[in-house]
């Protein structure tokens, strides 16, 4: 399996004043209603600044996906308790300063295009697509390059990432390993602030697993900010903080000073 | 990008996709067709019978109404008046001061020709066949003026009822009834007793089935002495600038005349109706047809949306709103409605003139030589317009549906 060639292109890395990159303040996060009600996130604070390989970890169940995908304005918290009054104090999410609560679907949207890259257990490519096209689409969205600048950057992204070879490949024939990576190059197109990623080796054999955690160590040292959220130790043991999630609680934040 | 995303999704399922277009072009074919078929008929009976008859007829039959000479004395309206044996006036029906009202109406906003009739029924007998025909007495020339009867004549010519004092033009359906040629001589004679030999010397075909079976048309004069009604006009047919105006200048005109005044759409209210009916059925027929089509365009659209969730979850992760979502459900909708009705109008167009070319002879409220398709433009606008709002409306629900699938809860179950 082909590695890496190089180090990809990244934001550049803080110097001096590093404010917040993602912030968590006291959120909640209620699923279901009545009682049905679950509360999977019971006032969680986070701070995540620029360059930082954050990696969460915990049982199942314990609010680590769903603190993800709060940071990346993919959800929202829940803003009021069961009586309909707002949590005292509120529960909110800032992404690079902005409250994703004050933000409409379609400004969160752009946010999320903007700053954000999402790498999921299950790559979730779009099928008809080839590799190249799939990476290319968040740059479509974006508007930044035109469209033939985009495939251009899609195909250094993908070459980087050793799939130089199968650019026009469609998704749905490429290798479980493969289309990881293709979505890794997706989450990589638009060069987000932050990368998120939950559970990128879940669904992944050995080797293909190793793969990855180079790929995201690479980027990291590159200046990429992550926020890993894994069952793998070997993953968590390459981050440099690591956060522990307890019932919808983060009960250990420490550096790992890799 | 997202029409990029449509069109690709579309091009996923090539044959499912296809049926779509084709469930589309065939109701959008058969809207236009049945329509045009529709159309086509109604077109001509209405041409042809305002053509014919004039846009507008005032009839000798005076629209205030006498009061009786009772009420007048005992005014109480309580008051129970009862005359037995009354014998009815035996007044000549006819329209007073027929020339002077014609000057007028001359002169009125809108109005084009006005020309004077004498009508009455007539047996006519050529040999041993006999039948009733409906007798006009007209001026020639004013006549020419408010229809198009001259132009009608197909055989013998219309100037001959001029220069020949006992000519008659009949319907071609009086004279196959009749079994009479031209140059033959018929016998017209009236209920009053009068009676009159007539050389046909024309025959006519307006396409109406019920005036070129029951029309004869001679010179007012010869028509008034045959029907005893000596100076009578019983109807001045007028016409008008834009004969579907002709209800509203039938109002103005019954005002001033004071004689019931029919439109062309009055006096032919019934055949009207049929064709309304006609209408509506044909409507719901075809509306039906794209119903159906509306429901595969649904269908694909649902099934594509219920396959397509984890898509759907991480095409909103990477920034794509609910707005996105639903316009590229949309749009899938728009390009199989777009090309459906496009080639419906297209196929549609090809089956009209290729009907329109099938030796079929139509015989029956209109007689025309193969079938009679309309030309109008505005039925292809309905068709595009109905269609590409019912595919529309049929994407409109996968669409929001698909919009509203939150990417957390996909992705949670997915795990």
């Amino acid at each position: 399996m082909a590695r890496t060639e190089t180090m990809l292109e990244m934001p550049p890395a803080r110097v001096g004043h590093n404010p917040p990159l993602l912030e968590a303040r006291h959120v909640r996060r209620v699923l279901g209603t009545g009682d049905a009600a679950n509360e999977v996130l019971c006032g969680v604070n986070l701070i995540v600044r620029r360059g930082e390989y954050a990696c969460i970890v915990g049982a199942s169940g314990s609010g680590k996906s769903t603190l993800l995908y709060l940071l990346g304005g993919l959800d929202r918290p829940t803003r009021f308790d069961a009586a309909g009054r707002p949590f005292d104090p509120p529960s909110q999410v800032f992404i690079e300063g902005e409250n994703t609560a004050d933000l409409s679907d379609t400004q969160l949207a752009m946010l999320r295009n903007r700053m954000v890259g999402f790498v999921f257990q299950f790559h979730y490519l779009l099928k008809e697509f080839t590799a190249q096209e799939n990476v290319a689409l968040p740059m479509f969205k974006s508007g930044r390059l035109s469209r033939q600048a985009a495939m251009e950057r899609s195909a250094q992204l993908l070459k980087r990432l050793g799939m130089g070879e199968k650019l026009k490949r469609r998704a749905h024939r490429l290798s479980g390993g493969e289309q990881q990576r293709v979505a890794m190059a997706r989450a990589l197109a638009n060069e987000p602030r932050v990368l998120l990623a939950d559970e990128p080796t879940g669904n992944l054999d050995r080797r293909n697993g190793e793969l990855i955690e180079d790929i995201f160590h690479e980027l990291h040292a590159g200046g990429q900010t992550i926020v890993m959220v894994t069952h793998d130790l070997s993953l968590a043991k390459r981050a440099d903080r690591r956060i522990t999630m307890e019932d919808g609680k983060i009960v250990e934040d420490e550096r790992m000073g890799n | 990008m997202r029409w990029y995303i449509a069109i690709r999704y579309l091009l996923s399922h090539k044959r499912q996709s296809l049926v779509c277009v084709a469930g589309v072009t065939i109701s959008v074919t058969m809207f236009i067709t049945m329509v045009a078929m529709m159309e086509g008929f109604k077109d001509k009976f209405i041409i042809e019978t305002v053509e014919s008859s004039g846009h507008i007829t005032i009839h000798d039959e005076p629209r205030e109404t006498r009061t009786k000479i009772l009420e007048l004395v005992y005014t109480d309206p309580n008051a129970l008046l009862a005359v037995d044996s009354v014998k009815p006036r035996e007044d000549v029906k006819k329209i007073k001061n027929a020339a002077g009202l014609m000057a007028q109406l001359r002169h009125l906003r809108g109005i084009e020709a006005v020309a004077p009739e004498v009508d009455g029924d007539a047996i006519a007998t050529y040999g041993t066949k006999t039948m009733t025909v409906s007798l006009l007495g007209i001026e020639p020339e004013q006549q020419l003026r408010v229809t198009t009867v001259g132009k009608d004549v197909v055989e013998g010519s219309f100037d001959r009822l001029r220069t020949t004092a006992d000519g008659v033009i009949v319907g071609r359906g009086v004279a196959d009834l009749l079994g009479a040629k031209l140059d033959d001589e018929i016998t017209l004679s009236s209920n009053t007793g009068g009676r009159t030999t007539s050389r046909v010397v024309g025959i006519f075909a307006t396409g109406v089935t019920p005036v070129d079976y029951s029309r004869a048309y001679m010179l007012i004069n010869s028509a008034q002495t045959l029907l005893d009604k000596k100076n009578v006009i019983n109807d001045i047919i007028v016409r008008t600038q834009d004969y579907t105006k002709a209800q509203g200048y039938a109002a103005q005109i019954e005002s001033i005349a004071g004689y019931k005044t029919e439109s062309w759409q009055e006096s032919n209210a019934n055949f009207l109706k049929i064709f309304a009916i006609q209408s509506i059925i044909t409507y719901i027929i075809t509306g039906a047809l794209l119903v159906v089509a509306a429901f595969g365009v649904l269908n694909i659209l649902i099934m594509a949306v219920l396959e397509r969730v984890n898509e759907i979850a991480i095409l909103k992760s990477f920034g794509l709103s609910r707005a996105d979502i639903t316009w590229i459900y949309v749009f899938q909708g728009v390009i199989i409605g777009l090309i459906g009705t496009v080639l419906g109008e297209v196929i549609g167009k090809l089956g009209v003139e290729g009907l329109r070319r099938l030796p079929i002879q139509v015989e029956g409220l209109i007689k025309s030589e193969g079938l009679l398709m309309s030309e109008s433009r505005g039925m292809y606008v309905w068709a595009f317009v109905s269609s590409m709002a019912i595919v529309l409306l049929a994407a409109v629900y996968p669409a929001r549906r698909a919009a509203k699938y939150d990417p957390v809860e996909v992705i949670r179950g997915a795990h």
